[in-house]
């Protein structure tokens, strides 16, 4: 569990990301999450649990998707909202979500995110 | 995927929005007395009758379990079958308690019907029950309370 605490933090302190969760695959439930950058107001729903939820129901969606299309796992998902991004990477009983601002670097992010689930989260 | 059956009209599109976004495959709402107030994907009033004879001495069972271990009723529960696995949970509508259990497979997740249970809760909170009889607690009459929604939500005996 050491390492996946070490993920998160890693992830939630690279520029622009201001989620990072890793979440079981088959449950959608929060493994481990880092806090909100930026907090939000205080009456604002807490978005990470719907966020995590959704996000791994749609990473199972695509892996079906994928393998109907014979590509193979998905490597790496991103959505692209009006502010702001949604990425995900499985590894195997879980995905890495993150949610990053518009601005943030995504080679980055993309990068870290694969670095983390190749070592076998 | 079949409408809801209702025995209250008032739950019916909370219901379905609920059966719809969670995708879930079959589920009943019922009152902790175990008169059923709408159930989608049965067909059967045995089963339903089962489900909320079931529901109601597992809700039960839950809370004094919760009373015992943690100082608090436990409200919500999960089981993860091999193939389909079983949400289940209490909600409340215009001050009256209701229970609500619902059967899911691989093509959702319990995280998936947890957020979407959280807004069928939230829809339903301010919705006022058609029929507060059996008032906060059971009336004693178990078996005739669960054969009048029964026949609500499949026409009466020998009709089925």
């Amino acid at each position: 569990m050491k390492f996946v605490s070490q993920v998160v933090a890693a992830l939630s302190h690279l520029p622009g990301v201001v989620v990072a969760m890793v979440v079981g695959a088959t449950d959608g439930l929060i493994v481990e999450t880092s806090g909100i950058k930026g907090g939000g107001a205080a009456e604002e729903a807490d978005p990470r649990k719907h966020t995590a939820a959704l996000a791994a129901y749609l990473y199972s969606k695509a892996t079906r998707a994928a393998d109907a299309a014979r590509l193979g796992t998905p490597a790496f998902m991103r959505l692209e909202a009006e502010l702001g991004h949604i990425c995900i990477v499985g590894a195997r009983d879980v995905v890495l979500v993150t949610i990053v601002t518009p601005d943030a670097n995504l080679g980055r992010v993309r990068l870290e995110m694969m670095n983390a689930a190749r070592g076998s989260l | 995927m079949t409408d809801p059956t209702v025995a209250e009209a008032w739950v019916a599109d909370p219901l379905r929005r609920l059966m719809d976004d969670a995708r879930l495959l079959s589920g009943v709402l019922l009152y902790p007395s175990g008169r059923a107030v709408g159930q989608f994907g049965f067909s059967n009033a045995a089963d339903v009758m089962s489900i909320c004879a079931l529901t109601s001495a597992i809700n039960a069972s839950a809370r004094e379990l919760g009373r015992q271990l943690d100082g608090k009723p436990f409200y919500e529960m999960h089981h993860a079958g091999a193939e389909r696995q079983v949400f289940m949970a209490r909600c409340v509508a215009g001050g009256q308690e209701l229970l609500f259990v619902g059967v899911f497979d691989r093509e959702s997740s319990v995280g998936v019907v947890e957020i979407y249970f959280a807004e069928f809760q939230k829809a339903i909170e301010k919705l006022r029950p058609q029929s507060q009889g059996s008032g906060v607690g059971p009336t004693g009459d178990f078996e005739g309370e669960l054969n009048r929604s029964l026949d609500a939500l499949f026409g009466p005996l020998g009709k089925r």
